[in-house]
């Protein structure tokens, strides 16, 4: 996913002369191609996500297209006042790529997971948030919000994600995409997890007859409530999956828009919950360990019918 | 219209008394002290037109310490950017002009307030017209006590390697921080020491004295240095208000209806 984004902003940067690239300090075997084509655009700040935000915005503010990138806890952390005063109230052209989405990062730790950054940055106007599922549909949203001019978050995984779409898919990212069909319930699904999601949903109709629909939300924010009510009015039970908190992440979007409506739905929100998660493995390990891939999840959903 | 600077002074002096709301405006003490610094930047020194607020030539001034709002308010008044109708409105209900630095008005590059953004928005400019070669300069004004927070010495390092020549920081050395003098707070003196270490060619003058204040942008002007530049300007806290100068008070204290009569009076000419 990274590696496709990458190709596609490098590509962007030879046709437009207004696009700046930003790291903090990372980018070692991924970047070095466009460090060594635009000396001038492509800016190393070093370890310090602070000043990279604040530079990001004085650069937009003269008319420059920004992207930022670091691994998400140090792109959206660190520096969220600077994206809070600085990049959001200002509403300007800077796009924040966080790298290692969720449990990406594995057995580097709890430093470097992301189970909160959509929870925070859901809180910011100004704030758009783009959660892609596979590097098709994170190519899909390089074009999709090309001509975008406001403050953008992108919610990258690393690279060699399972595929969830493929090169002829044609994407709907307003309102989500259905991939699966069925009448006893629903799941939304954000993010790499998506995969899992897909999995389970086939093993929940094959081996238990329980038919579930299943689409997949990419933009977070700004989301129109009709979108939720068209998936989720009226199905008795709602699943929600990401690889994020069950606090403030798409659960919680879901959970938000139902709760002014007259709805009997129930909403089971799956994610990591709250406690530092200190089990050590690699993504898929702790998926196993947190009932996060297809088989926990199987099992979590199992339970209510 | 006068057009010498201690008349300036005193215009935008009488502007920030005028301007104030009684028992609710705080952080006099800071606007007053940087009333000569914004009064030359103005009216000498800087690239601007109030006509072409927007000009994509212009000069960028960039008031960190966000605070001081009105003092850059009443400057960009009295430049001419907006009338004393809009003025009138700073700290009201309904108006425009709140007390920490808005875009709202007119003029006001970057809205501030929490210490610490400033100067990185700052440096940002100044790659953008370095990269374009454009002659753009960006000034930004810091207050002392704001070298506490870690984000400016991001941003001096990183003007410090790269050369910003553009970039010419002015720091309000008033000596007083929120809850004490910045010297029993954190001691960074000397601080011009530790920007030269940083690369960054410095300066020290009266921040209240216009010869100096003029002095000092010459020999930036003619400077060959391709560093950023830093200004230390020694300044009264409150100067303009004799109960208030050197005072930590005038941080926080807001003035009664009866003593802003009493200070306007010694306005009237």
């Amino acid at each position: 996913m990274r590696n496709d984004i990458i190709l596609g902003i490098h590509e962007r940067m030879k046709e437009d002369k207004n696009v700046y690239f930003l790291t903090g300090d990372l980018g070692y075997g991924v970047l070095d191609d466009m460090k060594n084509e635009f000396p001038d655009r492509f800016i190393n700040v070093g370890i310090a996500e602070q000043n990279m935000m604040g530079i990001a915005t004085g650069l937009a503010l003269t008319g420059k297209k920004v992207f930022v990138y670091s691994i998400i806890p140090f792109a959206t952390m660190r520096c969220f006042e600077q994206i809070r005063n600085d990049v959001c109230y200002h509403d300007v052209d800077v796009t924040i790529l966080g790298a290692g989405s969720g449990l990406s990062y594995g057995i580097l730790s709890s430093t470097h997971f992301a189970l909160e950054d959509i929870a925070i940055l859901r809180s910011l106007p100004n704030m758009t948030i783009f959660s892609p599922s596979d590097r098709y549909e994170a190519v899909e949203g390089l074009k999709y919000f090309q001509n975008f001019k406001h403050p953008l978050y992108f919610r990258i995984g690393k690279k060699d994600e399972p595929e969830v779409y493929d090169e002829n898919t044609k994407f709907n990212l307003r309102e989500g995409m259905k991939l699966r069909d069925g009448k006893d319930g629903v799941i939304l699904s954000t993010g790499a997890i998506t995969s899992e999601v897909v999995k389970a949903a086939d093993i929940l109709k094959e081996k238990y007859k329980i038919c579930l629909s299943l689409y997949n939300i990419s933009i977070i924010k700004p989301i129109k409530e009709n979108h939720i009510f068209d998936k989720c009015l009226g199905k008795k039970l709602i699943f929600t999956v990401e690889e994020h908190g069950v606090v403030g992440g798409l659960g919680s979007v879901v959970v938000e828009a139902l709760s002014e409506v007259k709805s009997t739905d129930r909403i089971i929100r799956l994610g990591t919950k709250d406690f530092f998660i200190k089990t050590v493995g690699t993504q898929n390990f702790l998926r196993k360990k947190l009932g996060l891939d297809c088989n926990g999840i199987v099992k979590k959903i199992r339970k209510y019918y | 219209m006068k057009t010498d600077l201690p008349d300036i002074a005193f215009s935008i002096r009488e502007m920030i008394i005028s301007s104030l709301v009684p028992n609710e405006s705080h952080h006099i003490g800071c606007s007053l002290s940087i009333v000569e610094i914004l009064a030359h930047l103005y009216f000498r020194e800087m690239k601007v037109n109030p006509k072409t607020p927007s000009d994509a030539d212009r000069d960028i001034f960039i008031l960190s310490k966000g605070h001081a709002a009105l003092a850059l308010y009443a400057t960009l008044c009295k430049r001419g950017f907006f009338g004393r109708d809009l003025l009138s409105t700073y700290d009201t209900d309904g108006g425009q002009m709140p007390e920490h630095a808005n875009t709202s008005v007119p003029g006001v590059e970057l809205s501030t307030g929490s210490l610490g953004h400033g100067l990185s928005v700052g440096v940002g400019f100044s790659v953008s017209f370095t990269n374009d070669k454009r002659d753009n300069k960006v000034f930004v004004l810091m207050s002392d006590g704001e070298f506490n927070e870690g984000s400016n010495w991001e941003a001096i390092m990183f003007a410090g390697h790269h050369k910003l020549s553009n970039l010419i920081v002015i720091v309000d050395v008033n000596n007083f921080q929120g809850f004490g003098s910045t010297e029993e707070v954190i001691d960074l003196n000397p601080l011009d020491t530790k920007l030269k270490n940083f690369n960054w060619e410095t300066h020290n003058i009266d921040g209240n004295n216009f010869s100096e204040i003029k002095s000092v942008f010459l020999k930036i002007k003619n400077s060959k240095n391709l560093m950023p530049k830093i200004i230390f300007a020694k300044t009264i806290k409150g100067k303009g208000i004799s109960f208030f100068e050197n005072k930590l008070e005038s941080h926080y204290k807001s003035l009664s209806l009866e003593v802003k009569k009493e200070l306007l009076e010694n306005y009237e000419k």
